[in-house]
């Protein structure tokens, strides 16, 4: 609309369902990830839809409309489970002592046979598992930035918290995670011994 | 350069989240540090491995009738 009119609400509903419902598969995939039951999520989604079609008004032409909708998603299954998602202690700011635990802890396989256990083993199982077991803020934050591919500043946005904050519970849940995979590697039979160290100057730039 | 500062900024290195002077300087100390580079690189995996985890969910038909009912009965044309 080039000129300066306010949108009719017949123009409003059609933008609604022109840019807002092509994101229901998002949604729906990002509700499934937090309440890991199909009946919810679907609760969850329509819900999110009616709350998202109440305020959009207050949505602006041309922001992110998908992370406008995970956001109110967010809220929404925050509002259900409230009780278990302050309960977690999220351990504070300490995201790089997370970096430098994972680092240290996946040391044996970094240093031997890091593409051993990524190419030869279908980790996808165990991660999905392991995801679902992550306590829910972490899980979140994970989901975001990892699965959805959302910047620190994007999922901080979504989940109503500062930067600081979703790095370190999306450090401590990828240590966590790293640490079942580790786990499940093992009991695999990689037994992630200091092997011979590969040279690997060449493919640094891949990095 | 300092391995430990490059190995605590890892994961914001592999994420793409520091300034691009930082990143330059990271990039261009994984092409001769053979101490570093292993555990970037077991991280990238990693982080691969857990974008490749994501579960292509779509939303039901049913679900999508379910939000179209209930947007009309909010008021939508």
């Amino acid at each position: 609309v080039a000129d300066d009119r306010p949108e009719t609400k017949l123009e409003q509903d059609a933008r609604f369902e022109r840019e807002a419902l092509p994101w229901m598969d998002d949604v729906y995939r990002f509700a499934r990830s937090m309440t890991h039951d199909e009946a919810d999520a679907d609760d969850l989604v329509q819900e999110t839809y009616l709350r998202a079609y109440r305020a959009w008004h207050t949505f602006e032409p041309g922001s992110d409309c998908r992370r406008w909708l995970f956001t109110i998603c967010r809220n929404v299954f925050l509002r259900t489970r409230e009780r278990e998602a302050r309960q977690v202690d999220t351990g504070g700011d300490d995201a790089v002592l997370e970096t430098m635990a994972a680092v240290r802890e996946a040391s044996p396989f970094a240093t031997s046979n890091a593409e051993a256990i990524f190419s030869r083993m279908d980790l996808v199982p165990a991660i999905r598992k392991a995801l679902e077991e992550l306590p829910e803020v972490f899980r979140t934050a994970v989901v975001l930035v990892d699965v959805e591919g959302q910047s620190y500043d994007e999922a901080a946005a979504v989940l109503g918290v500062p930067i600081g904050t979703v790095r370190s519970r999306l450090f401590r849940g990828r240590r966590i995670l790293q640490r079942s995979l580790i786990e499940f590697a093992r009991d695999a039979g990689f037994a992630g011994a200091a092997g011979k160290e590969a040279d690997r100057e060449g493919d640094a730039h891949g990095l | 350069m300092d391995c430990e500062e490059n190995i605590r900024q890892l994961w914001d290195y592999l994420d793409g989240e520091l300034t691009e002077q930082r990143m330059n300087e990271i990039r261009g100390h994984l092409k001769s540090c053979r101490g570093c580079f292993p555990h970037f690189d077991f991280e990238k995996e990693f982080l691969e491995a857990i974008a490749k985890s994501r579960v292509e969910h779509i939303a039901p038909e049913d679900l999508r009738r379910k939000v179209m009912a209930k947007l009309r009965t909010a008021g939508m044309a």
